[in-house]
């Protein structure tokens, strides 16, 4: 039970950090996504369901920080925690490597769906603006997300 | 295969719920944007409320603790624009005088610091300090000594967001400074933010417009006072089948070093028919087109 609530309170931490860096400090993306590694930290220990109850609720939140499309990053982060709540199904694994490869993946396919749901127009540029940027973004934030783990279970690990 | 939170039954009704809930996100998608407006409005002012505050104290802290010099210079440069303003207001005042006409209001601007915001959705936005409590309105402009920022969007009571030039919505009545050749300033995406740029589109074919060239608004299209400058030309960006070219502009303002503002006032009468090219000492010839409302307004 104790662990339960030092990792949600480890998911509340980076969601809470993403804001004050991303916003607050005002650093954009020279600070990492933490928002959606923290879903996709929640969601491997969430039903599908409840995952992407999170990812509405946090897309809502950053939805709600701009001018333009509403309701895109909600619609993102509800595939996203649904996915990541099923991934449990489909690999099993919790080192730091594997975290890694799947917080990677999971930022990387959010920012691709987010991109198109926003309403990026299809062209040539499209490419690099879901290819490069995007998976120097993903891997940044995995580190940060692997990171918090690390720190997580070290932490965690003396109440066993 | 079956998860490890339990199969069938469970693993269904959890599908259905996960399915109400993707619709949901639709939902919320594809609600018009009067009904998302208060949505977002409600969020803002309750669960993001810290996260605002917090970035307000931020950015007075970042105001006091930015180097002397630069402050001095934009406020020295801001006082300018103010100053400025004076002489017109006076022309206008003995104008008014003349014909007899009521006094109108004086300010035009008020002054604020900017925020920028970036997260992803919300890049080229910003908030700027002040709010409907201070005379603004949305589709306000927003302006520097350099130039034009952008343009507001949403106004609260103290604190409003808006788009800056780089935005993909941010269009711009303009016009080259000798007044030869009108049209409409879009942005352009860089692959880097740093190569951001603006793009000049829909000026006659047979006008050629050399490098250098200072590109200011029109005050065409209602939204932006005439004369604050916008870029310079940077050379043609393509001839579209000889009916008009569209040219490169190198932005006025940098966003990164923008840090305080002025903010067109809604209650300043008259704003967006002001010409401003005076203040930053740009030649700008007298329009050939009389705007609708300068009719109504001289009938006052």
């Amino acid at each position: 039970m104790t662990r339960r609530w030092g990792y949600a309170a480890m998911v509340a931490l980076l969601v809470g950090v993403h804001f004050v860096l991303r916003i607050s400090l005002g650093l954009g993306e020279s600070a990492p996504d933490l928002l959606t590694v923290a879903l996709l930290l929640a969601a491997r220990r969430l039903r599908p369901s409840v995952g992407a109850a999170l990812g509405l609720v946090l897309g809502v939140l950053r939805d709600s920080l701009g001018v333009g499309s509403f309701g895109a990053d909600a619609l993102a982060m509800t595939v996203i925690g649904w996915l990541g709540g099923r991934s449990r199904d489909w690999f099993e694994g919790g080192t730091p490597p594997f975290i890694g490869v799947y917080l990677t993946l999971g930022v990387w396919a959010h920012h691709i769906l987010r991109t198109i749901l926003g309403g990026v127009p299809v062209d040539s540029s499209i490419i690099g603006a879901l290819v490069i940027g995007p998976i120097v973004g993903a891997l940044y934030a995995a580190a940060a997300g692997v990171a918090a783990f690390l720190a997580y279970t070290s932490f965690a690990a003396p109440s066993r | 295969m079956a998860g490890p939170y339990g199969a069938g039954r469970e693993n269904r009704r959890d599908l259905w719920v996960s399915g109400f809930i993707l619709a949901g996100a639709i939902t919320l998608y594809a609600l018009p944007t009067r009904y998302q407006t208060p949505l977002r409005d409600f969020v803002r002012s309750t669960v993001l409320r810290p996260v605002f505050a917090f970035q307000g104290d931020i950015a007075r802290e970042r105001g006091e603790r930015a180097a002397l010099g630069d402050v001095r210079a934009q406020r020295d440069s801001l006082f300018a624009v103010s100053a400025a303003q004076w002489g017109l207001a006076q022309e206008n005042r003995d104008l008014r005088g003349l014909l007899g006409l009521r006094e109108r209001t004086p300010a035009d601007f008020v002054a604020a610091e900017l925020i920028p915001m970036a997260d992803l959705g919300v890049e080229s936005t910003f908030l700027v300090t002040v709010g409907s409590a201070d005379g603004v309105a949305p589709g306000a402009a927003v302006i520097s000594p350099s130039g034009l920022v952008g343009v507001l969007r949403d106004v609260a009571e103290r604190r409003s967001q808006g788009i800056d030039w780089s935005h993909p919505e941010f269009r711009a009545g303009a016009m080259t400074s000798d007044g030869d050749s009108y049209g409409i300033v879009e942005a352009r995406r860089g692959r880097f933010r740093e190569e951001d740029a603006l793009a000049l589109v829909g000026t006659p074919f047979h006008n050629d417009i050399p490098a250098g060239t200072r590109v200011v608004t029109s005050g065409r299209g209602g939204v932006f006072p005439r004369g604050i400058p916008l870029g310079l030309v940077e050379g043609i960006e393509e001839a579209d089948t000889g009916w008009r070219k569209t040219y490169l502009v190198r932005p006025a303002v940098r966003m990164q070093a923008v840090v305080h503002v002025l903010v067109t006032r809604s209650d300043a009468e008259g704003a967006l028919l002001r010409d401003y090219s005076a203040i930053w000492a740009v030649p700008a010839p007298p329009d050939t087109v009389t705007p609708p409302d300068s009719a109504q307004a001289g009938s006052r």
